[in-house]
């Protein structure tokens, strides 16, 4: 009888394994693996809270009356739209890298939410446009402008932990769309505050938390090398 | 077919490169490719020797080769088949029952002092 099809013979094979060895190597090629084309939740969360505290902050800090600070209003807009776009920037780059490669289910999956996100910052365009056209007030026009697009970061961020059955992309979508509720009642000025310190905040602690998460599951794996591989 | 720690190791499996792929191969969803290239970076091998073992997965059905076109550029994608996934299940299954002492004990790398 042969147990399995095909011709395992030649000298391509390498040296023999055993079983310990073969559980060692699953377990360093799984965290390889993971290493390469996980979404790193550290990064993200903290490129995230860092653009939302100091950029919400810089909006709030020329927003009260009297303003915080004295910088004019013109320099934190342009912090507040800079830090965002390098947010925005570095999210996309992170997640082309690490699903280079990749086709199948899984990548149409994600051209379909990448779609998604494009389509839904098109229509925000489109609001802002609307918005003016119809005679909204300047204090109109800043409530909606802040709280629509963080709305469908929180949603899309909830459906991509759908998609990809990740608590984490979850945590960070309900936390946002959270704070933006909050912040839509609280109102302006104050919500830029709330914004800044309870969304980019929380958002840094979410950071911190899955720094401290993943320092244990490593500290864990090599505590018993091949304990998690089998 | 059942694990049992008295029947020796898939050899198609067994071996430091094959054991790699599959592993690779194995972690992406069902119904996903990954790309030659990409899949050479993760194991560090060279193109001839990685195309030679994945001849060897493909003809026992292990994984499907899928050739295509990016523009101008040729381009092969490889995927575990559900019977590659199934194999390699069995294979983990049966180091498991190796690895595990048969007096129940907790794992072989665990000593109470």
């Amino acid at each position: 009888m042969v147990p399995y099809p095909g011709e395992p013979d030649d000298a391509n094979d390498g040296a023999p394994l055993d079983p310990a060895q073969s559980a060692a190597l699953i377990a360093e090629q799984r965290a390889r693996w993971a290493a390469a084309t996980g979404v790193d939740a550290r990064l993200l969360f903290g490129v995230w809270g860092g653009a939302c505290l100091l950029g919400f902050g810089a909006e709030y800090s020329v927003a009260t009356d009297p303003p915080l600070l004295g910088w004019p209003g013109w320099v934190a807009g342009v912090v507040f739209a800079g830090l965002l776009a390098t947010a925005m920037v570095i999210n996309i780059v992170h997640i082309a890298v690490r699903t280079a490669g990749v086709r199948g289910v899984s990548a149409n999956a994600g051209a379909m939410y990448g779609w998604a996100w494009f389509g839904s910052f098109a229509g925000i365009g489109a609001l802002s446009f609307g918005l003016a056209r119809a005679g909204a007030s300047p204090d109109v026009t800043k409530l909606v402008m802040t709280t629509a697009p963080l709305l469908i970061v929180g949603a899309l961020n909830m459906a991509g932990a759908a998609i990809w059955q990740d608590r984490t992309q979850f945590a960070l979508g309900a936390w946002i769309l959270i704070v933006t509720t909050i912040g839509a009642i609280v109102g302006a000025p104050h919500m830029l505050a709330v914004l800044s310190l309870a969304g980019g905040g929380g958002l840094l602690v979410g950071a911190l938390a899955d720094a401290i998460r993943v320092r244990r599951a490593v500290a864990w794996a090599s505590d018993a090398p091949g304990r998690a591989a089998v | 077919m059942a694990a049992s720690p008295s029947e020796p190791l898939n050899p198609l499996i067994h071996t430091q490169a094959r054991l790699r792929i599959m592993t690779t191969l194995t972690a992406l969803p069902e119904g996903d490719r990954l790309a030659f290239g990409r899949l050479q970076a993760l194991l560090d091998a060279t193109p001839g020797n990685l195309s030679t073992h994945l001849r060897k997965l493909e003809n026992a059905g292990y994984v499907a080769v899928t050739k295509g076109h990016l523009g101008r550029v040729p381009t092969t994608h490889i995927e575990a088949t559900r019977a590659g996934r199934r194999a390699f299940e069995d294979y983990t299954e049966q180091l498991r029952a190796l690895l595990t002492p048969p007096t129940g004990v907790a794992g072989p790398t665990k000593e109470k002092p």
